[in-house]
């Protein structure tokens, strides 16, 4: 059984936002709308205080708050691990905005212009852009990154990987354990964020120090 | 909004309430919670303590009416709404919304006599009104509820994934039901029949609303540090004045003063206009306290120390 997983090395990431672009440019989301974001966290105490760029995307658990929550089964767990939003079903009620502890869904009443920010589309590429999300998501829906399973179909990896220029991030198989994301997470004790709601995220982090 | 999205702390819920993504639109939701229990509560009260058909009606509308027309208004996708109902397995939201239809249809047939259908095949007081009555009861009391489950089942916002937040919502669905009934009969200028009992138990439920706050308050002050962000939000920012402006003082403190007095004040009509200044007080906390409880809702830190 294949459980598609991301690793993302934190000793790497720069914090340059590469990955919420490309992410952007693939999936033509819409201004506010952020499936791949980079968040600053400050940690640890002085004098060894520590400033560090954590990338954050859907976490694609595999006991999902998300979808057990869902009232109208728009969210569902594919046979690959991934958890996907069909937008023909949701009806915007975002109980699974709430419900998810990693803040990694996004409710979009309107698509709006990046410039303008008005419902029509300023120029030609803003046109372009319209129709790509409407192909993709709805608007009064919620949506959410899907390990860009067009990507992922022809064998390609998801953007953020392929943009990332330091290559913080592997993607593969979790359970196949001579996969290279699972070789990562057995030897550089790669770390599930807040394991103790029980969702199993199948995004592991590689501790910064 | 993006603030909130790039926040490496708690972050606010941005979806349910007044002040969310969608600013007055997202409100809907927090009426309709309100109006979903201030009506079964209102239907509860007038069918099983005082037997008045129009006043159990008024809750029935509301309910049937007001909810629905609220959470359509929220919802992103309106037309879809039927599809609310296809996961009650997991779903609390599934769950309250049957319940909803449930306690609409019971307690229609329960009045449909009562209310000119007298067409139906039964009649008030026989055997099979009663059972629709308990099913109307019963569903009405799953409607009063439901909201509490729906925010506990929140994991990662400690101020609402607490065993505290269903009988908070019920108890205060009871009260704006009581407050409800109240206002409706002296709109209608009729006797509130049972008086003294209603009196005691809005006085009882004041006092139990007012000591799960206490205790809902006390138990964010010895949880994690999001919990405790929750309340420095709810008593230190705007939101302290719909809490404990609105929600404690004016919703319960004056409400419970007004309530004792009222016992003791002599002339009808004075007792009449503390009974409905009491009553629309009560209402008004109630909302509120559903209003803060949404805008106190923190998301605990997505990352913590160690990363």
């Amino acid at each position: 059984m294949v459980r598609l997983g991301m690793v993302i090395d934190l000793k790497r990431c720069i914090g340059c936002h590469t990955c919420t672009v490309a992410c952007k440019a693939e999936h033509h989301t819409p201004p506010g709308v952020f499936w791949a974001k980079v968040v600053r966290v400050e940690s640890g105490k002085y004098p060894t205080v520590i400033r560090q760029a954590v990338p954050l995307l859907c976490m694609h658990c595999k006991e999902p708050e998300c979808e057990k929550v869902c009232p109208t089964g728009a969210t569902k767990k594919k046979a690959d691990g991934t958890v996907t939003v069909d937008s023909k079903l949701c009806v915007g009620c975002r109980y699974c905005a709430v419900a998810c502890p990693y803040g990694a869904r996004y409710f979009t009443p309107e698509w709006k212009d990046y410039f303008t920010g008005e419902k029509k589309p300023s120029s030609q590429f803003a046109e372009y852009s319209k129709k790509k999300w409407l192909e993709e998501s709805d608007r009064g829906v919620v949506s959410k990154c899907d390990f860009c399973e067009e990507r992922v179909k022809q064998g390609k990896n998801p953007a953020c990987v392929d943009a990332c220029p330091t290559e913080a991030r592997t993607f593969g198989d979790l359970d196949n354990p001579e996969s290279e994301v699972s070789q990562l997470i057995k030897t550089r004790r790669g770390m599930q964020l807040h394991p103790e709601y029980g969702t199993d995220p199948c995004v592991y982090y590689l501790p910064a120090r | 909004m993006q603030q909130e999205d790039f926040k490496p702390g708690a972050r606010a819920q941005m979806e349910w309430g007044f002040g969310g993504r969608r600013r007055w639109r997202d409100g809907a939701l927090l009426m309709a919670l309100f109006l979903g229990g201030i009506g079964a509560g209102q239907f509860v009260v007038s069918t099983w303590l005082i037997d008045s058909v129009t006043s159990a009606l008024v809750g029935l509308v509301v309910v049937g009416v007001g909810k629905t027309v609220a959470h359509l208004v929220y919802l992103g996708q309106p037309t879809r709404f039927y599809r609310l109902f296809l996961r009650p397995k997991t779903s609390w939201i599934s769950r309250g919304l049957i319940f909803m239809v449930v306690f609409v249809a019971f307690g229609a047939a329960y009045l449909a006599p009562d209310i000119g259908f007298a067409w139906v095949p039964w009649e008030t007081g026989s055997t099979f009104s009663d059972a629709l009555l308990v099913g109307a009861i019963l569903s009405a009391f799953l409607v009063m509820v439901y909201d509490g489950f729906v925010l506990l089942t929140c994991k990662s916002i400690t101020a609402w994934n607490t065993a505290l937040m269903p009988p908070l919502f019920f108890t205060y669905a009871v009260a704006g039901g009581t407050a409800m009934t109240y206002l409706t009969l002296i709109a209608m200028g009729s006797e509130i029949p049972n008086q003294d009992t209603l009196t005691t138990i809005d006085s009882v439920l004041l006092v139990s609303m007012f000591a799960l706050l206490v205790i809902y308050i006390v138990n964010m002050t010895t949880s994690n540090a999001t919990a405790r962000e929750s309340l420095r939000k709810l008593t230190t920012t705007k939101v302290a004045i719909a809490f404990i402006g609105v929600a404690i003082v004016l919703g319960l403190l004056v409400p419970l003063s007004l309530t004792l007095y009222h016992e003791v004040a002599s002339a009808g009509t004075v007792a009449s206009v503390l009974l409905a200044l009491s009553s629309i007080l009560e209402l008004s906390g109630d909302l509120s306290v559903r209003h803060s409880i949404l805008r106190a809702g923190l998301h605990t830190p997505v990352f913590s120390e160690g990363l």
